[in-house]
């Protein structure tokens, strides 16, 4: 059973007070279209340019998302949420654009307005409809462009603003910051496990979450066993300790690069070889995949998910792991930036399989796995609870059709949202976190 | 001059210069823009064989969501398929290409051919009703989604029209049967029939990107 502890259910009571005191922008609404476009433009490039023109408007696309399976509207379908990108390309950039300009409306701010809503808080940018497309459109990098322009644009929904903006400003997510790692810290210390905070120099850089922080301080603890255990020369810093990176998913690109540049310039301070992302999703995208881009340099450090670091741990001998005897199936929920957008699909079935686990796969899986619902800081917007929960009783029947005893994660969002779905439709199938599964079991 | 020859002639020329240049263009014109090196370190190298899997493998049934989309899957195929017999595989058709090309190849039975056609163009109806009734598909259609469909039917319509020597001269008929041909290939450019050109380098940059992070797509 899924039983909500208190730090859950006051972390529930944070995500409800989010958005209620965001800064706004005054700006006019010619304003905001203009900030809009320069983003357009200047992101509308050869990929979005060849996705653009190729779209034959099937509808194929709508059958891949979760918020359309699961509430059968139409308005949810993807390639309708990109629609005004489409439309700006046609009469601004397209070679066809004088043509296209007679028979196709131009981009307004209630338009930017209207499709704020399908952009945020009915895509979890999950990528399912990527792999659908039978013209192979990149349908997510195109809602992160639509995420960019309403980000310029000042039209991001409050939550997501307010959590961006906390921490590009104060480097702190729900009012975690380095105070809060030090007391985690000093917890996880009186219990046996040691937090090497600050090294001046480590090969491994190890990060966490606020939410880790918050919620989930057996995950860190976790990872700081397999680090130890592993033999690494690790350290976890106070100032760049945090791998969320709101900025990706609000769209706004100076919180997305300061978050990026903190953790690249303490791993470059402290000559890590290595940065370790914990068990989120989107974090791993960010810095596994944007990051170089992000600060237009190849980085001098390699990236891994803590279930790739742990794989690689077990490949080389320098982690060993004994059978789980606690659980005997599990299915492994694919989070999507992780995985169907990250790459990361066979070490965190490989890792459950040596700990002896029957690994039952969901019906669908990998690639096409079905996002939870609420992925990529999804679950903080309150107005799409009603679609979230929807989306969350299909990827529920999945998880169910495989009579596991456990659904294991690799992110610490999916893991939130479906502890949420569980609570609120009395779902028992117990979440658990790989690397805290892989910890119970660290062989002596 | 007769309609026949202005179809023949000068509605053929400018209709194919038009058709030519117009996917030139716009395949460049979306090609040569530019685009940022990715920066990341591959997970593993990828390129020419992730590209020309993911041109392959997005005509194949679509695993997970096949059930959800069989019905698009299946007039889909039937339909481009009864397209290449109808062109490709009747015997005046044949002969005109033969006339452009100088070979010929093998046609098939006239009531095979008619078959298919009458094939394409059920689908198609069929297709632009549910464009106009299904919730999903009207809300995303444009005028372009119904005018590329109609373009294309009547050649299909004037095609079988001609063949049955039905209300008019077969001169006339075979007339009107050119200039719809001709009017598809003006409108070709300017619309989404452009996918027939667009939909490889698609496929193949989705299959490069996400090669490169150890992603089948």
């Amino acid at each position: 059973m899924n039983t909500p502890s208190q730090a859950f259910t006051e972390f529930q009571v944070s995500l409800a007070q989010l958005g209620q005191n965001t800064a706004t922008d005054d700006w006019s609404d010619d304003q905001r279209m203009e900030r809009a476009r320069h983003t357009f433009m200047s992101r509308l490039d050869r990929r979005a340019a060849v996705d653009m023109d190729t779209c034959i408007h099937c509808g194929m696309c709508a059958e891949a998302c979760h918020f359309y399976v699961a509430t059968q509207e139409e308005r949810f379908t993807p390639a309708y949420k990109i629609d005004p990108l489409r439309r700006f390309y046609r009469r601004e950039v397209s070679p066809m654009r004088l043509f296209n300009r007679l028979f196709t409306r131009k981009l307004d701010a209630d338009d930017l307005r209207e499709w704020s809503e399908l952009v945020f808080e009915a895509c979890t940018g999950c990528g399912r409809c990527d792999m659908m497309c039978p013209m192979g459109i990149n349908i997510s990098d195109n809602i992160n462009i639509m995420r960019e322009g309403l980000a310029a644009a000042g039209l991001v929904p409050g939550e997501l603003r307010e959590l961006q903006d906390e921490q590009r400003e104060k480097n702190t997510l729900f009012g975690v910051g380095a105070d809060e790692l030090r007391s985690v810290a000093s917890k996880l210390a009186e219990q046996g496990t040691q937090l090497p905070l600050d090294k001046v120099s480590a090969d491994v850089l190890l990060l966490t979450t606020a939410v880790e922080i918050r919620l989930f301080p057996e995950a860190i603890a976790a990872c700081a066993k397999i680090m130890q255990k592993s033999g690494a020369d690790w350290t976890i810093s106070t100032e760049a300790f945090e791998a969320s990176n709101l900025g990706l998913i609000s769209g706004d690109k100076a919180s997305r690069r300061s978050a990026i540049s903190r953790i690249a310039d303490k791993a470059k301070s402290c000559g890590a070889s290595t940065v370790v992302v914990p068990e989120s999703g989107h974090a791993y995208q960010a810095l596994r995949w944007e990051s170089a881009n992000e600060l237009g340099e190849a980085l001098p450090f390699e990236v891994l998910a803590i279930s790739e670091y742990v794989a690689r741990a077990l490949k080389d001998g320098k982690l060993s792991l004994k059978p789980a005897s606690d659980l005997g199936s599990v299915t492994y929920h694919d989070p999507c930036r992780l995985s169907r957008q990250g790459g990361v699909f066979a070490e965190p079935r490989e890792v459950l399989q040596v700990m002896g686990l029957d690994v039952r796969e969901t019906d669908s899986n990998r690639r096409e796995n079905l996002c939870c619902g609420g992925g990529c800081g999804e679950y903080a917007i309150s107005r799409s609870a009603r679609i979230r929960q929807q989306a969350f009783d299909l990827k529920r029947h999945e998880l169910d059709d495989t009579q596991a005893d456990a659904v294991v994660t690799g992110c610490n969002n999916c893991r939130i949202n479906l502890m949420i779905g569980a609570e609120k439709s009395g779902w028992d199938m117990p979440v658990i976190s790989l690397v805290e599964t892989v910890a119970g079991n660290l062989a002596e | 001059m007769t309609l026949l020859d202005f179809a023949r002639g000068p509605a053929l020329q400018w209709s194919l210069i038009i058709l030519v240049a117009g996917i030139v263009w716009r395949v460049l014109g979306a090609i040569l823009l530019s685009t940022r090196k990715d920066l990341s370190t591959p997970r593993r190298k990828s390129g020419l064989k992730d590209g020309m899997g993911t041109i392959a493998s997005r005509s194949l049934p679509a695993s997970a969501f096949e059930k959800r989309i069989r019905f698009q899957h299946i007039t889909g195929y039937a339909w481009h398929l009864a397209l290449f017999v109808t062109v490709l595989f009747f015997g005046p058709h044949i002969l005109f290409f033969e006339s452009i090309l100088g070979f010929g190849w093998p046609n098939l039975p006239n009531g095979v051919v008619l078959f298919a056609g009458a094939i394409a163009l059920a689908i198609l109806i069929a297709l632009l009703i549910r464009r106009a009734t299904n919730p999903v598909q009207k809300l995303i259609s444009n005028a372009d989604d119904y005018i590329s469909v109609i373009i294309v039917m009547l050649p299909l319509l004037t095609g079988i029209i001609a063949f049955a020597h039905i209300g008019a001269r077969y001169e006339t008929l075979l007339a009107i049967h050119l200039l719809s041909i001709e009017a598809m290939f003006i409108w070709f450019p300017f619309g989404k029939l452009m996918h027939t050109a667009m939909t490889f380098p698609s496929r193949f940059q989705a299959g490069t990107s996400f090669g490169r992070r150890g992603i089948k797509a």
